[in-house]
């Protein structure tokens, strides 16, 4: 008998492992230059929601409630840290996320342009075309 | 049923919900209408990180997911064409 909460946990992971495929398939698949664009966008961010979940304290079966990773106290003693250290969420993962998605913004901005300047040259966003294309 | 099985179950039901939104922005031929679902997914996705204790993660991507990747595609897809497929003589 599997428990509840591991049930709707193994939900969510194995929703975002059927995110990461769909974004694949719209990366490698479809023809439009916009369309990969969205597909690489939803693919950071699963890549992303992946690390977060990594980083969550207490997977299923808690005794203690999770917190996030915030010291309330100005100056905390040292049975303070132990207990945020057993109650929060890790931090690292979420700042590596913090970073990856400002620079996925930069790369996103950047295939834009691209995307716009392969239209003015050929005339179309679709790959199958631009491969066909001589000259 | 205790508030951890609770929050549990809202996060299974955001994951199917985005396996939904990322089905239809994937498989959507007209783009406007793929970049509504993507921003859909985003939210969904923002929901997902609050409820997994990221709640700093939550304002950066809100603004950044919700906001500016659509705004930036729609410039796109105003500059370029509208439907996937379509030929693109009329430049």
């Amino acid at each position: 008998m599997i428990e509840l909460e591991t049930y709707f946990f193994t939900i969510l992971v194995l929703s975002m492992f059927v995110n990461l495929g769909l974004a694949l398939y719209g990366v490698l698949a479809r023809p439009s230059l916009v369309k990969k664009i969205i597909a690489l966008t939803i693919l950071s961010d699963t890549a992303n929601t992946f690390a977060i979940i990594v980083g969550y304290a207490r997977w299923p079966s808690p005794t203690l409630p999770i917190k996030p990773p915030v010291l309330t106290n100005l100056n905390p003693s040292q049975v303070d840290i132990l207990v945020f250290s057993q109650q929060a969420v890790d931090p690292l993962p979420q700042a590596l996320v913090l970073t990856a998605i400002v620079i996925g913004l930069a790369v996103t901005l950047f295939l834009v342009f691209l995307t716009l300047q392969a239209y003015r040259l050929y005339g179309t966003t679709d790959v199958r075309k631009i491969s066909k294309l001589r000259g | 049923m205790s508030p951890e099985t609770l929050i549990l179950g809202i996060l299974g039901f955001l994951g199917l919900v985005s396996v939904i939104a990322t089905f239809l922005a994937i498989m959507e031929r007209d783009l406007l209408r793929a970049v509504l679902f993507s921003a859909i997914q985003s939210t969904v996705y923002a929901f997902i990180y609050y409820l997994l204790m990221a709640p700093d993660i939550v304002l950066v991507y809100i603004p950044v997911a919700v906001g500016l990747y659509p705004a930036i595609v729609l410039f796109l897809i105003k500059k370029t064409e509208r439907y996937e497929g379509e030929s693109g003589e009329n430049h």
